[in-house]
């Protein structure tokens, strides 16, 4: 018999596929490397600024939190969920760290620091030391301090500052701010030298900043090409290419090439009216962690004429700002990763909107990347990704007139997220978004 | 008989009416500045003039309000603060400074700001660290933190003025630490509900009341005859915030509560802001490295190359080994309220530690309701148990 394969709905990116292809073999080599012996560090996502030091110095990073996500998608966490839990950790805990915690604990006290057999991907071996940070949440630098139990293994926690809104613009805030990252900074390099028992090349460390600044820089014009109606490239093909952009996953050049390429493609898209689905009915917003073992979901409402023009601001890059003319590297890396969360600040200062640094990103995408609606989908274990949505939602409605449809899910508890009955809830959604369509019209907005 | 007006009767009364007398200041003129948390330098606003007020959440009060802002799944403290924030309960403040010391204080203080409309609020950055560039980090703050002050008043803050409050704020330090001392005999002189209700009164008080406050009840228990009655257990309570006399009463129940480590208890007392040529060099040293709580990364050594466990968990909770020893404790809670990551994650980091030296332990979560009271009673009798027939 002859099985058919599915048609897809979403019209998914060719230049996505090798920046793809390119991330996964860079994983395996580096995995490959690690299980050699060479050294690995555990490192959390840091928004760009403790990545280029070690990319620089060649370490080989794996980064837990995308581990968790893994190992859930593959069926393996709920062993190591429960191991926390006999450990002690509230099992209110963020889904990932639990996941390392319990995989920790089976690696070194049971396994007697060999790599779990049923591990996947290669597991993730006993790290040199641990990179966490402030970035965030709390539990991103907690987490890695209580892996203390399990590993007898120095933790640098990155320090990020989290400015409000309004202070920031307090005269000499910023370069208190930019001071703080680079003497943090060089005492990280020193820290990391002592660790690995080699100098840092600067040479190649200025190469690799301004590498990551242009990579960024093309990856953020690619998405700005999604404003166009309809938009050519759909959050999926979003969450497939981010990691080169927000881990530095693979070498840098070839990530340039390879967005550069994306780059084109999308541009030929806009310029011959071709859409990420076959009928754009809905521009929609997404907001946080997408459901990584339902990601199939998106094609059902994409036959439904969902088209997902943006997403997550915590995964998109910073809004360009020109620093080439800041010879030190590390205060490049500072600015740019500062420039990370205050880059929205003179806009959300403007617009008064200052219930948080998350919150503001989504009005701004809203209103320039003309959404009808918000698809939220707050995690029960991870609440710096859920906080603000309320907030988001309240403000969408109240000063865009932007209707939100909020679906309830987790990032290591696959149960809890219905795709069946989030679909089941589309449908009189799209009456809602049709209804605000229609005051928004009313009140002079133009989409 | 004790004055109706003064020491443990005056200290009851606030505490069941915390904003009382500072609606009253405000009619008389004074401008009232709320802070949610025990991280907030004080001393700045007292040098100014202004009345801190304490905005803490009402366990009581069932949260209605702060859910179209916040989720469930999210610290109940802060949740309940925004709601009573909400329901209007702090409408007579002039502004409210938040700061940085955990996730969900940053979280919702931008919301608190954005639905309320004090004419005043300003947000303090907090560094993870104790480094000497986050230290340095944390001053350049609590200056900004000035200069919107100084705006804010029209008055200028001057390091004599600061000075003058540091030193006020020190004897208040001191004073409750010798209301802790009473804590020491057994049975002990005074109750955890006692204490407790005094440290919650003086969030509500302007510094020189509170020490009026605390000098009178120190000398009202010192010289009455009455004390609470001797029970089985001597319990130090480890947590986030303890603040509310019916959970202090689930415990008293069964035993002396003699130390309360948290921030309804010593934890913002424990040590003294020293007196630097530039006083918020002191500040900035004594809320980032000082203060005990779970918030902060601390660790062996600075910037560390090898680790050693034993050595990590005496820097994180070497504290509390002298506080047991001194106070006879005999069993210690670990008290989580539900969603606070910061203290869920040292649960049982602090569990080896107190094992290390010997000491009964449990770890008991709840939601900060008054529905979480009846099943915290049967875990805690049933620990009170255990430690009894040791």
């Amino acid at each position: 018999m002859v099985v058919q394969k599915e048609k897809k709905t979403i019209n998914r990116l060719k230049s996505m596929y090798p920046l793809r292809a390119k991330v996964n073999e860079t994983y395996l080599k580096s995995i490959e490397a690690i299980q050699a012996g060479k050294p690995a560090v555990w490192g959390m996502l840091n928004f760009y600024y403790g990545d280029p030091i070690l990319k620089a110095m060649d370490i080989e990073v794996v980064y837990p939190e995308n581990y968790g996500a893994i190992a859930a998608a593959m069926g393996v966490a709920r062993q190591y969920l429960e191991r926390a839990d006999a450990e002690g950790f509230p099992t209110h805990l963020c889904g990932y760290s639990l996941t390392t915690l319990g995989y920790a604990s089976r690696m070194m006290k049971e396994l007697k620091g060999q790599i779990p057999p049923e591990a996947p991907l290669g597991g993730m071996p006993k790290p040199l030391f641990l990179m966490s940070s402030a970035a965030i949440c709390d539990a991103r630098y907690k987490w890695f301090q209580a892996l203390g139990r399990y590993m007898d293994v120095p933790v640098w926690p990155l320090e990020a500052p989290i400015p409000g809104i309004k202070e920031f613009f307090i005269e000499g805030y910023y370069d208190k701010m930019v001071k703080l990252g680079v003497k943090h900074l060089k005492d990280f390099v020193a820290f990391v030298e002592k660790m690995v028992g080699k100098k840092m090349d600067w040479d190649k460390l200025d190469k690799t900043a301004n590498l990551m600044i242009e990579v960024n820089r093309v990856w953020h014009e690619v998405n700005e090409l999604r404003k166009t109606r309809p938009c050519p490239m759909h959050s999926r093909d979003f969450w497939s290419a981010m990691p080169a952009a927000l881990f530095l996953a693979g070498d840098l050049e070839d990530s340039l090439r390879l967005y550069q390429d994306m780059y084109r493609e999308v541009k030929d898209r806009v310029d011959s009216h071709v859409g990420a689905i076959p009928d754009e009915k809905y521009r929609m917003v997404f907001a946080e962690l997408p459901p990584w073992h339902s990601l199939a979901f998106f094609d059902k409402l994409a036959d439904r004429g969902w088209n997902f023009v943006i997403e997550s601001f915590g995964y998109h890059p910073p809004i360009p700002l020109d620093i080439s003319k800041v010879s030190d590297p590390l205060e490049r890396i500072t600015k740019f990763s500062l420039q990370f969360l205050v880059g929205y600040f003179e806009d959300a200062r403007k617009q008064n909107v200052l219930g948080g640094t998350s919150a503001y990103p989504y009005l701004k995408y809203a209103r320039e990347w003309k959404c009808d609606g918000a698809l939220l989908h707050p995690l029960i274990t991870c609440r710096s990704a859920s906080t603000h949505l309320p907030y988001v939602s309240d403000m969408l409605l109240e000063k865009l007139k932007v209707p939100s449809l909020s679906i309830e899910g987790d990032i290591v508890d696959l149960r809890l997220f219905n795709p069946e009955d989030a679909l089941a809830r589309a449908e009189p959604f799209e009456e809602t978004m049709e209804h605000y369509k229609k005051l928004r019209k009313q009140a002079g907005f133009d989409w | 008989m004790s004055d109706k007006n003064k020491g443990l009767n005056r200290a009851r009364e606030i505490y069941l009416d915390s904003s009382r007398r500072a609606r009253e200041l405000r009619a008389a003129g004074k401008k009232v500045i709320g802070y949610p948390c025990a991280y907030v330098p004080l001393e700045m606003l007292t040098a100014l003039d202004l009345v801190p007020y304490r905005t803490c959440a009402d366990m009581k009060e069932p949260v209605t309000e702060a859910d179209r802002a916040l989720p469930h799944s999210f610290c109940p403290v802060m949740r309940n603060c925004l709601d009573c924030a909400l329901k209007g309960r702090n409408d007579f403040l002039d502004g409210m400074v938040a700061i940085h010391s955990c996730d969900p204080q940053e979280k919702t203080a931008r919301i608190w700001e954005s639905y309320t409309h004090y004419p005043y609020f300003h947000f303090i950055d907090m560094p993870i660290t104790v480094r000497p560039e986050a230290l340095e980090y944390f001053k350049g703050q609590l200056d900004d933190f000035r200069k919107t002050l100084e705006a804010f008043t029209g008055r200028k803050l001057s390091a004599d003025k600061l000075e003058t409050a540091i030193r006020s704020h020190n004897r208040q330090r001191a004073l409750v630490r010798e209301l802790f001392e009473l804590t020491k005999p057994s049975p002990p002189r005074i109750s955890g509900t006692e204490i407790m209700q005094v440290v919650k009164a003086l969030t509500g008080l302007p510094v020189a009341e509170g020490n009026d406050l605390l000098i009178e009840t120190i000398d009202e228990v010192k010289k009455r005859t009455g004390r609470p009655e001797s029970k089985p257990a001597r319990l130090l309570i480890w947590s986030s915030t303890l603040d509310d006399t019916d959970v202090m009463q689930v415990f008293e129940a069964r035993a002396n509560v003699v130390m309360n480590e948290s921030c309804g208890g010593i934890r913002a007392y424990k040590g003294e802001i020293k007196l630097t040529a530039d006083p918020l060099e002191g500040l900035a040293d004594y809320y980032l490295n000082e203060i005990t709580c779970a918030r902060t990364f601390r660790q062996a050594a600075l910037g560390e190359t090898k680790k050693d466990y034993a050595r990590d968990l005496q820097s994180r909770f070497g504290y509390l080994k002298g506080i047991i020893r001194d106070w006879k404790v005999s069993g210690v809670v670990l008290l989580l309220v539900r969603y606070c990551d910061p203290f869920a994650f040292e649960m049982p980091s602090l569990k080896d530690y107190l094992n290390t030296i010997g000491v009964p332990n449990t770890y008991i979560e709840y939601d900060y309701t008054a529905g979480a009271l009846a099943p915290m009673r049967t875990r805690v009798e049933a620990f009170i148990e255990t430690i009894s027939q040791r």
